[in-house]
C-alpha cells in the first residue's frame, strides 16, 4: 500500500491504494464516484471515462498510482451547481438517455468535445466519441443534442466567412 | 475491501515510477524476467487482466525524460521516443513525409486509448492485426535498444521474431523507434476491419525514388502470424503506377500472400481482402 494523492473535481483527495489498483476501482469504491462505470473492464465501452490531466482516458484501463499528483475530472466536476450545462440540457431535451448508464461518459466526452470544437462535424463526433458505446442505441439523440448546443452557439467571423 | 470480479482484477505487482533511463536501466538489471516495462499501459494492463502475464514488478516509464523525446537525427532520420504517445505522434505534423505510418496510427482504437497508447507499446505487443507493424517495416524503421551493456539497433522485420515474440532480452528495453529520411517517400496504409478495431488485412505500401532506382515496399498485417512482404506485387509496380500494373499488384497478392484460417476471418475471405485493399491503396495513391 501507499498513500496517493489526487485531486478528483478540484478537491484533494488523500488515500491508501495497492500497486495494482486500478483507477477505476479507486474512483468507485475508495471515493464512492459512481459516475465512473464498470462494464467491460478491458478498454472497449469507454463508461469509466475520466479526464486525468489534459486527456480523456478509459479508468480500467489506468492504474491508481499513475493519478497520484494529477487532476482527474469526472461528469460531477463539469457540473455547475445545481444547474445542469448546455449539453446536460439538451441530453434531457432530446431524449439522448435510455436507460441512463452510459450517460455520465458520454455527456462527459462531448462536453469536453465541445469545448476543444464548439462546432464539430459529424465526422468528428463520431471520431471523438468512436471509444464510447450506447446498448440502448441513443447514438442520433445524442448526435441531435450535440448539433442543438453547437448551432446555439454564436460562430465565430472566420467560420462564417467559410461557411459562406 | 475486495473490488470487482475475480478476472479484473491485477496480479500483485510493485509499481516503479523511474525518473530516467538510469535508473529505469538499474530496475531492469535488478528484476530481470521478473520486470514488465509499461509505457501507456493499455497492453500491458489487459494482458495481465487475463493473466496472460504476471510480472512481479512494473516499471512504468512515462517520465523518464530520454524516452519522451521526437529528434532529427541527421543524416539519420526521426528518432521517435519509447513513451510519446500516439496522439501527441499525430499532432503537429511529427510525421509529415511518413502518411502510411501517420494513416495506421490514426486509426489505432479510439483517441482515449491513443492519449495513453504509445507507436513503441503498439510495435512490442507484436500481436498479428496490431497496424504499426506493416507501417514501420514498409519505411525500413528500426528499433533502439538500451541495455546495461551498452545499445544496439535492429530493423522492425527482424524484431518481431513471431506472434508475441519480440528480440528485447530480460534487462534490455526499448528506447525509440527510428524512422529513416523518406527523401520524397509516397506512401499510404490501408485496412479492413469487420465492425471491430481489429484489423482483419492491413497493408503497407512505400514508394522510395524514381526511374529505375525506384524502390517498393509492399507490406501486410493481420493476415498471418507476422507481418509479410508481397515481393511479386512490389514488382508489379515497380514501373509505375498504371491501371494495369495495380491489377496486376493485387491480382498478385491475392494469389501469394499467405493467408491464415482464424477466428475472425477464414484465409479464403482474407485473400479476397489482401485484392481489395491492394487495389483501394494503390489507387488512391495514384491520384495523390
Amino acid at each position: 500500500m501507499r498513500e496517493i494523492t489526487v485531486r478528483v473535481n478540484g478537491q484533494e483527495r488523500k488515500r491508501l491504494v495497492k500497486d495494482n489498483e486500478l483507477l477505476l476501482d479507486f474512483l468507485r469504491e475508495r471515493l464512492e464516484v459512481r459516475s465512473v462505470k464498470a462494464a467491460c473492464w478491458r478498454g472497449e465501452c469507454g463508461l469509466c471515462t475520466v479526464k486525468l490531466g489534459d486527456h480523456l482516458v478509459k479508468s480500467c484501463l489506468v492504474l491508481a498510482v499513475e493519478a497520484d499528483g494529477k487532476e482527474v475530472e469526472t461528469v460531477e466536476g463539469i457540473t455547475p451547481d445545481g444547474e445542469l450545462t448546455p449539453i446536460q440540457k439538451a441530453f434531457v431535451s432530446h431524449g439522448a438517455a435510455q436507460c441512463g448508464f452510459c450517460t455520465p461518459a458520454w455527456v462527459l466526452a462531448t462536453h469536453e468535445l465541445l469545448q476543444a470544437n464548439p462546432h464539430p462535424s459529424e465526422a468528428e463526433l463520431t471520431e471523438a466519441t468512436s471509444g464510447l458505446v450506447c446498448r440502448c442505441g441513443t447514438y442520433n439523440q445524442i448526435r441531435e443534442a450535440v448539433e442543438e448546443v453547437s448551432q446555439a452557439r454564436p460562430r465565430l467571423a472566420k467560420e462564417n466567412l467559410a461557411s459562406s | 475491501m475486495s473490488f470487482g470480479s475475480p478476472y479484473v482484477t491485477l496480479p500483485d505487482f510493485a509499481y516503479h515510477r523511474p525518473k530516467s533511463l538510469d535508473e529505469a536501466l538499474a530496475l531492469l538489471k535488478e528484476h530481470g524476467e521478473e520486470a514488465k516495462v509499461m509505457g501507456g499501459g493499455v497492453g500491458l494492463i489487459a494482458f495481465m487482466k487475463e493473466r496472460l502475464m504476471s510480472p512481479a514488478h512494473v516499471i512504468d516509464v512515462k517520465e523518464v525524460p530520454e524516452l519522451r523525446q521526437v529528434r532529427h537525427v541527421p543524416g539519420k532520420g526521426l528518432s521517435i521516443g519509447a513513451a510519446v504517445s500516439i496522439k501527441e505522434l499525430l499532432e503537429g505534423g511529427t510525421l509529415r513525409g511518413y502518411a502510411v505510418l501517420e494513416e495506421a496510427l490514426a486509426r489505432v482504437a479510439d483517441p482515449m486509448i491513443r492519449s495513453r497508447a504509445t507507436l513503441a507499446g503498439n510495435l512490442c505487443e507484436a500481436i498479428p492485426w496490431v497496424d504499426s507493424p506493416p507501417a514501420l517495416i514498409a519505411l525500413g524503421a528500426s528499433v533502439e535498444i538500451a541495455g546495461t551493456g551498452g545499445t544496439r539497433e535492429v530493423p522492425v522485420s527482424g524484431f518481431i521474431r513471431g506472434p508475441v515474440d519480440i528480440d528485447l532480452n530480460p534487462g534490455e528495453i526499448v528506447t525509440g523507434i527510428m524512422l529513416p529520411d523518406p527523401k520524397g517517400t509516397l506512401s499510404a496504409f490501408e485496412k479492413f476491419t469487420a465492425g471491430s478495431e481489429f484489423s482483419l488485412a492491413s497493408v503497407a505500401v512505400a514508394l522510395a525514388g524514381g526511374g529505375r532506382k525506384r524502390s517498393v515496399a509492399m507490406v501486410y498485417g493481420a493476415v498471418s502470424s507476422t507481418p509479410v512482404r508481397c515481393a511479386e506485387a512490389e514488382q508489379a509496380v515497380a514501373d509505375g503506377l498504371t491501371p494495369a500494373n495495380v491489377r496486376r499488384a493485387a491480382d498478385m497478392a491475392s494469389e501469394k500472400v499467405e493467408c491464415v484460417d482464424d477466428v475472425l476471418a477464414s484465409a479464403a475471405y482474407r485473400r479476397h481482402l489482401v485484392k481489395v485493399i491492394t487495389t483501394r491503396v494503390l489507387r488512391r495513391m495514384m491520384s495523390a
